[in-house]
């Protein structure tokens, strides 16, 4: 055995095609293959299909044979954080639970299902039969705190992002230079550009009518708060706690949050960041950049970076990261990055015959080949090994968004667990996107994030009872306070005390024992 | 002089004229039935002079009056439906009151008005109730109650009692005779019933195809039709009409040749339809009666008289006699005598009748 | 013997007589048991602690719990408000609009123009509310609507209305007549057709007007499909058009635009509390059928006309 995966591995440093591996070290089941069912659902990929090239691959290396099950399609992304899981749902009423469910928000779900007995407990099975799973939560124990559900039990393996920076501060230099002023390096300055952009006709047509500040996702303008020291939110999805010191706090409670948005609501009467910030929706950034009208946002490297296009239409058109300038007392923070660990994965169905087969299945993906298969696509087909780097064939490159080329081949599945591997990315990041992204290496501008957690029966009756009411007052306020239909200074206190009365300590206590729970160990 | 006067009167519609150049003149108070078949455009006439349809050509004046633009309401006629037209929301003397609640007269003046014309109609003690829980007779009653109201100068009748049955039919007949002999009003009746119209009109107007056929009082039509649909209509069962030839002697239908009282010296070898009223043939032998041999299908016994269903030749023939409180002895008859009087003459082209030397 | 045989000989002869009239009653039933009456069965878990995967049978019965969730709840009873507030308003100014219409299409002569302005109005009707919150969205636009252009003519500054908690059951209730009102007629222009024309001819006769003859003969002839028409509104009172609500409304409008759905779709559905959200179902349920009991009653009472 031995010997022949040395051969295998010579073999995979020479050869350029997939049977390469056909010795069968990767394999689970001898004989005839397993076949076992599967529910799989994204709203990228609202359905599962067997014959993706990936699949193939896998199928031929593990004698694992999925199959697919799926009922019902979650069609919208879940972007506002909802914990909307409308086929989860449906599959779970119509009471079948395939051996392996596979699905974008799938942690509470599995966490709330899991101890009923719809999924298998994990844990076990992975010490005993899942050599790679066990050495990569050996490695991270906070993500394997994180995944842990209230009773003690792991019930899914998640899609893991790798890399680190999701958003940044992007700004027109070309409109920068033009107007003689330097890149912002503190949210003084910060402002004073904005305020240039309004009122000195960067765009040459005459009228004021830049949009200097803009987002496509209203909470992206609140988020400035941390220029005053504030926090929005403490993980990657909006409006979420944040743990500070090992407590857990809401950041709308907090005074730098205060500050923050009485500036904001200023900026926001003066004109300085679009006056439909709240309505204008996902297309403001296509549109007012496209327009010759927005200045800067706060918004994703990559998707970002390629606005640069623009530059063949509109003369001299740059729109460049730049790093978060220095807040009033001097520190320079990005909320906003990739977290490490997503609500998103796949689990095994309470009801599956075969959970040692297939927690060595999932084990397969963590596996050095099941990763670069889960990242890259196939040996061959979509990327070449060159000096031991997984590089994307350039007709691969060519063929369009290669997110979605990804996606199409059963590449980079969110539905599926597995690690990825940010080199899959670089090598279609524009030049922008990766001189913004050295740009904010060169800094330490990130924090820790809040990974969740995750409650016991009687932890989430108290939230579900209380944070909805919580977070739509705070929501309304913070909009009225922008909107300058109320001073924030003036109603602090009872903004305050209304929080306490509907019951915003008895969701952070019931937080607090949970996360004390999760993350003592 | 609450005359309607009808002139060279034309209704078309589109490119189609349904009504012919009328000729007409009813005078105050005479009671003038339109009668004739279905989409004879009696109604339509009715209409032109109500108001309601637009005359395409002629001249109307009512009371004098040049009529043809002014608007119904300025007509001063007052209308009948068929359907009663009453508002099923307003009960009887709400109903009764609409027009002149339209016209603003004066609440009092509205009550005193009702309370009479319910007194003559029997309406008295149905004030309160709504259309909807009248009998049929009754709201025919409130329908013509409502025209009494406004006293106009011309009352026009669409059909008023087709909707009703028989017995309530004879009834409200006999009524409307007996308020037109009160209140005296011009009247413009329509109806497709030759029995209605014998017996309500002053004079009628037999109509077919958009033409007036023939215009004079009941028993001038009935005696002396101008031609063969006149004859045709009125009556009841119709006159008998057999093809025949006018002879030296008198008319000959198949191999008889009824008398005649009249000289027919020019007309001799012309073909003729030989009109004979059922009414008028009797089972016995007279003076200046002819026989006329028939086989008899059916007798069908209506109490004092009977109906006999005969056949002569290829014509189907009705004729009526008495019974005396018996029929057993119709069913041998073999023979019907023809009083050479009574006997019409109609000219077997144009169904005109023929008169005698003419 | 006797009796009950003969009644189910009857029964039996009757049904062989008759049976393409049942045959042809039977999708309609099947639709109800189907879609109505099993869903009841589903009502119980208002009082249960329900989980998707022990099933609406097996969940542990929680008694009112969650009506006490709700009732302790000051943003359900906010939602309360909100719901009846722009029904109300609805009912005003969103009722009587498809009559007026139909009343006006009812005095168009002109047979080409009647029926573009028909269709016209009938249109929105079939917009998907999606496309309608973007044509509002973009109508009552601060920098580029067409609302905030017209009101710059008159030397008005902007207003960003779909953040103006006032505004916001004037557009939404503005937006709701303007997509349905057209359709909705329809229902009354039927009416209308249905009136007997020589009530007009009579009234012509007696010299009514056409304005007198719409306020004494259409209106009334048309009460009781109007009243109908309002019973059965006035039982959807609860149901304010939610996916509308959802796509126009802000944090900033929650204090008006919050709908006892639109809340429950916040609270509940968003973390899988069907539970919750079958007993704010059950009590809007509840407020529905009372009004509806009253509204019929009423209308019996004072106009002979009602649903049953």
């Amino acid at each position: 055995m031995r010997k022949l995966s040395l051969a295998a591995a010579i073999l995979a440093a020479t050869a350029l095609h997939a049977p390469a591996y056909a010795d069968g070290h990767l394999q689970i089941v001898e004989g005839d293959p397993l076949e076992l069912t599967i529910q799989m659902n994204h709203a990228r990929y609202p359905v599962y299909k067997e014959d993706w090239p990936v699949e193939q691959q896998a199928r031929e290396w593990t004698n694992i044979h999925l199959v697919d099950v799926t009922v019902g399609a979650n069609m919208t992304s879940d972007s506002e954080n909802t914990g909307r899981t409308e086929a989860l749902n449906l599959m779970l009423a119509s009471g079948n639970i395939p051996d392996i469910v596979g699905s974008s928000r799938i942690k509470d779900f599995v966490n709330q299902y899991g101890p009923e007995g719809a999924f298998m407990p994990l844990n076990d099975l992975i010490e005993e039969h899942a050599p790679n799973l066990k050495a990569f939560f050996d490695e991270k124990p906070h993500i394997r705190s994180a995944l842990t559900a209230a009773d003690g039990n792991m019930y899914y393996i998640p899609y893991l992002p790798d890399g680190k920076y999701g958003r940044a501060y992007w700004i027109r230099t070309d409109w920068l230079d033009k107007l003689g002023l330097d890149v912002p390096e503190t949210v003084d300055e910060y402002e004073a550009v904005l305020r240039a952009f309004k009122t000195q006709d960067p765009n040459g047509n005459g009228e004021a009518d830049e949009v200097p500040f803009f987002a496509r996702q209203w909470p992206e303008f609140i988020r400035l708060v941390t220029l005053w020291d504030g926090r929005s939110s403490g993980s990657d999805t909006y409006h979420d706690f944040m743990v500070v010191d090992g407590e857990l706090q809401h950041p709308y409670a907090g005074e730098g949050y205060r500050d923050g948005i009485s500036n904001l609501a200023r900026w926001y009467a003066e004109g300085l960041v679009d006056t439909e910030v709240f309505t204008r929706g996902s297309s403001a950034r296509d549109f007012l950049l496209s327009e010759n009208l927005g200045g800067s946002t706060h918004d994703w490297f990559a998707s970002t970076s390629g606005y640069n296009r623009l530059s063949s239409e509109i003369d001299g058109f740059a729109f460049k990261a730049f790093a978060p300038p220095a807040s009033v007392s001097g520190k320079r923070i990005e909320e906003h990055r990739r977290i490490p660990i997503k609500p998103d994965g796949w689990a095994i169905g309470g009801f599956n015959k075969h959970p040692v087969e297939t927690i060595k299945y999932f084990d397969f993906w963590f596996t050095e080949e099941g990763r670069r298969l889960a990242n890259f696509g196939v040996e061959g087909m979509h990327y070449d090994m060159v000096d031991g780097k997984a590089i994307f064939k350039q007709e691969f490159l060519d063929a369009g968004p290669v997110n979605r080329s990804l996606y199409q081949v059963g590449s980079q599945l969110q539905g599926r667990g597995y690690f990825q591997d940010y080199n899959y990315e670089i090598q279609w990041s524009n030049e922008f996107a990766l001189e913004g992204i050295a740009l904010y290496d060169e800094g330490d501008y990130l924090i820790d994030q809040f990974l969740g957690v995750a409650f016991n029966p009687e932890e989430q009756k108290v939230y579900d009872k209380y944070w909805g009411s919580v977070r739509d007052y705070m929501l309304e306020r913070q909009q009225a306070w922008i909107l300058g239909s109320a001073d924030v200074m003036a109603e602090w206190d009872d903004y305050q005390a209304q929080l306490e009365k509907l019951g915003l300590s008895q969701v952070l206590e019931v937080m607090q024992s949970a996360y004390n729970r999760q993350y003592s160990n | 002089m609450a005359g309607v006067s009808l002139s060279k009167i034309v209704k078309r519609f589109g490119a189609i004229e349904v009504v012919h150049g009328i000729d007409l003149d009813v005078a105050e108070q005479e009671f003038v039935v339109l009668v004739g078949p279905s989409g004879c455009g009696k109604s339509t006439t009715l209409r032109m002079v109500a108001g309601l349809e637009e005359i395409s050509d002629g001249e109307l004046t009512i009371d004098g009056r040049y009529m043809n633009r002014v608007a119904p309401k300025d007509r001063d006629v007052a209308m009948v439906f068929q359907n009663y037209a009453l508002y099923p929301h307003l009960n009887v003397a709400e109903n009764m009151a609409f027009g002149l609640r339209i016209r603003r007269v004066p609440n009092a003046e509205i009550k005193q008005i009702i309370a009479d014309t319910a007194e003559i109609l029997g309406l008295t003690n149905y004030l309160d109730r709504r259309p909807a829980d009248l009998s049929g007779g009754q709201r025919q009653r409130v329908a013509m109650g409502r025209a009494i109201v406004r006293h106009p100068k011309v009352f026009l009748f669409d059909e008023p009692l087709s909707n009703l049955d028989a017995k309530l039919r004879t009834q409200m007949r006999a009524e409307i005779k007996r308020l037109h002999k009160r209140l005296g009003a011009t009247s413009i009746y329509v109806t497709h019933d030759q029995v209605e119209a014998m017996t309500l009109a002053d004079r009628i107007v037999v109509m077919n195809d958009g033409s007036i056929e023939q215009i004079g009082t009941p028993m001038e039509l009935f005696n002396n039709p101008v031609n063969t649909f006149v004859a045709g209509f009125l009556g009841s069962p119709p006159m008998n009409q057999i093809t025949g030839k006018v002879t030296e002697t008198g008319a000959q239908v198949g191999d008889t040749v009824i008398q005649l009282d009249r000289d027919l010296g020019g007309l001799a070898g012309r073909d003729v339809v030989v009109g004979i009223r059922p009414e008028h043939v009797s089972l016995q032998p007279g003076e200046g009666t002819t026989p006329l041999p028939i086989s008899l299908d059916l007798v069908e016994p209506l109490g004092s008289e009977a109906l006999l269903h005969a056949r002569f030749g290829d014509d189907n023939l009705v004729f009526k006699t008495d019974t005396n409180g018996q029929i057993e002895h119709l069913s041998g008859i073999d023979t019907v005598h023809v009083p050479a009087s009574l006997v019409t003459l109609f000219d077997a082209e144009s169904g005109r009748t023929l008169r005698a030397g003419g | 013997m006797a009796p009950r045989n003969t009644r189910w000989t009857r029964a039996v002869d009757h049904l062989k007589r008759e049976w393409q009239i049942y045959l042809m009653l039977l999708p309609t039933i099947v639709w109800f048991i189907v879609f109505l009456y099993k869903p009841m069965y589903g009502l119980q878990i208002a009082f249960k602690d329900y989980s998707i995967f022990r099933g609406v049978a097996n969940s542990p019965w929680v008694g009112l719990e969650h009506f006490e969730t709700l009732f302790s709840n000051d943003q359900f009873f906010r939602a309360v408000y909100n719901t009846i507030q722009i029904s109300a308003l609805n009912l005003l100014f969103g009722f009587p609009a498809p009559i007026i219409l139909a009343l006006m299409f009812n005095e168009i002569l002109h047979a080409t123009y009647k029926k573009t302005a028909q269709t016209i109005v009938y249109l929105p009707h079939f917009i998907s509310s999606v496309i309608i919150a973007g044509i509002v969205i973009t109508a009552f636009s601060p920098t580029a609507g067409i609302v905030n252009t017209l009101l710059g003519w008159l030397g008005i500054d902007p207003i960003y209305f779909l953040t103006k908690p006032e505004w916001f059951r004037p557009i939404f209730v503005g937006t709701g007549i303007w997509q349905e009102a057209g359709f909705g007629s329809i229902v009354f222009l039927a009416a209308i057709a249905g009136v007997n024309p020589s009530l007009y001819e009579s009234a012509v006769v007696d010299g009514a007007n056409r304005w007198q003859m719409m306020w004494r003969i259409t209106i009334p002839c048309i009460l009781p499909t109007i009243l109908i028409m309002l019973i059965i509104r006035i039982g959807n009172i609860m149901e304010v058009s939610f996916e509308l609500v959802i796509l126009l409304y802000q944090p900033a409008t929650y204090s008006t635009a919050d709908v006892v759905n639109t809340w429950v779709y916040r609270q509940g559905l968003q973390s899988g509390q069907y539970d919750l959200a079958a007993a704010a179902g059950l009590f809007n349920a509840v407020v529905a059928f009372v009004l509806v009991m009253a509204a019929n009653s009423l209308s019996r009472r004072f106009s002979r006309t009602s649903l049953w």
